[in-house]
């Protein structure tokens, strides 16, 4: 990649300006890249600004793994990014963590995001049907992919946890019970 | 060439920065470096070995790349084995500093829409070109810079806030 800092664009190319940031707190810029950026924000505050400011904001992306939005008292509790549902992810934790700390009763899961899911990730998933069953509340998932989905029939937990593809349907079931 | 205190501090909170990138912020050594990189610079200043104050920031940054070098060296030679250069880019865990804005930056977060949160995870996160992004978020191109100009006045006040003043005021 090749920078040309000083040229005008730089300045006037916000977008441009944080591809070139981004990739330089990811350390995805060769050493001569880095090099020369870093010579341009020690002489340029406004840049030097910038890549505090994208510094902060990517370590808070990556902090919001779940999202916890509600819908007619029904809360859907989604992934804010590509995830999976693994013994090694730490969103499978964070799912968890979610579900327990929340008084909803009734839960719709999210799984769009989840790409892969094993048996830790099957296990956390009737573990938290069991915290809302507990609590006389009702758990449903929603928009699974295709492999996802295959899991959840094969271990037939889908006969235990609804699963639906339309987001609107699945908010009016919890009133029709 | 004379440069100011203020100059000077600005100068040094950027090279503590980037000593912190290229060798890792939890590395003990980091203030030896920044200090080692500042006093080449200034005696180098003073032997009238820099004409020009506008390629100040240039002219410590390789001295600073240079210590930086040395010090790596230096690892080699003496045969340990570093764990701590470079650490590895994680994304979740922010150094001290970042850390201490925890609650700052996740508040800052939730003030944007849902929509606009996963359009920066796209960009920043997972690294999607900008392309891809309007392409799959139906998104035009002015769309997506005013998004992406929004959130950063956002994150740059809270970087003004209390971080940029206490590096200012540890240093007075």
């Amino acid at each position: 990649m090749s920078l040309n800092l000083i040229s005008k664009d730089f300045h006037s190319d916000p977008v441009g300006r944080e591809h070139v940031i981004t990739s330089y707190l990811n350390r995805k810029l060769s050493d001569r890249d880095s090099d020369e950026f870093e010579s341009h924000y020690f002489a340029c505050d406004e840049c030097y600004e910038e890549v505090r400011a994208t510094e902060l904001l990517i370590y808070g992306l990556g902090q919001i793994v779940v999202e916890r939005p509600t819908a007619n008292n029904v809360a859907i509790v989604r992934f804010a990014r590509r995830s999976e549902l693994t013994g090694t992810s730490l969103d499978t934790g964070a799912l968890v963590e979610t579900l327990r700390s929340q008084n909803e009763t009734r839960v719709l899961i999210d799984l769009s995001n989840v790409s892969h899911i094993d048996s830790t990730g099957l296990a956390m998933l009737i573990k938290c049907y069991c915290h809302a069953v507990k609590n006389r509340g009702a758990l449903k998932l929603l928009n699974p992919s295709a492999q996802v989905k295959r899991v959840l029939n094969l271990t037939k937990i889908d006969s235990l946890m609804p699963t639906s593809d339309d987001e609107v349907s699945a908010i009016r079931s919890f009133d029709l019970e | 060439m004379e440069l100011s205190g203020a100059e000077l501090q600005a100068l040094r909170r950027k090279l503590r920065f980037k000593v912190c990138h290229r060798i890792g912020f939890a590395c003990p050594d980091v203030d030896d470096i920044v200090q080692e990189s500042l006093a080449r610079f200034l005696r180098a200043a003073q032997a009238g070995k820099m004409q020009n104050v506008e390629t100040a920031g240039a002219f410590l940054n390789g001295i600073a790349q240079n210590v930086i070098l040395e010090y790596r060296r230096r690892w080699n030679r003496d045969g340990v084995i570093s764990d701590t250069l470079p650490e590895p880019v994680d994304k979740r865990s922010g150094h001290s500093e970042v850390f201490e804005l925890h609650d700052a930056i996740i508040a800052g977060l939730h003030q944007l829409s849902t929509r606009d949160r996963e359009i920066l995870q796209a960009f920043y996160f997972d690294e999607n070109s900008k392309d891809e992004i309007l392409a799959r978020m139906n998104l035009t191109d002015e769309a997506f810079r005013v998004i992406l100009c929004r959130a950063k006045e956002r994150f740059r006040r809270i970087y003004n806030g209390p971080l940029k003043q206490r590096a200012v005021a540890s240093h007075n």
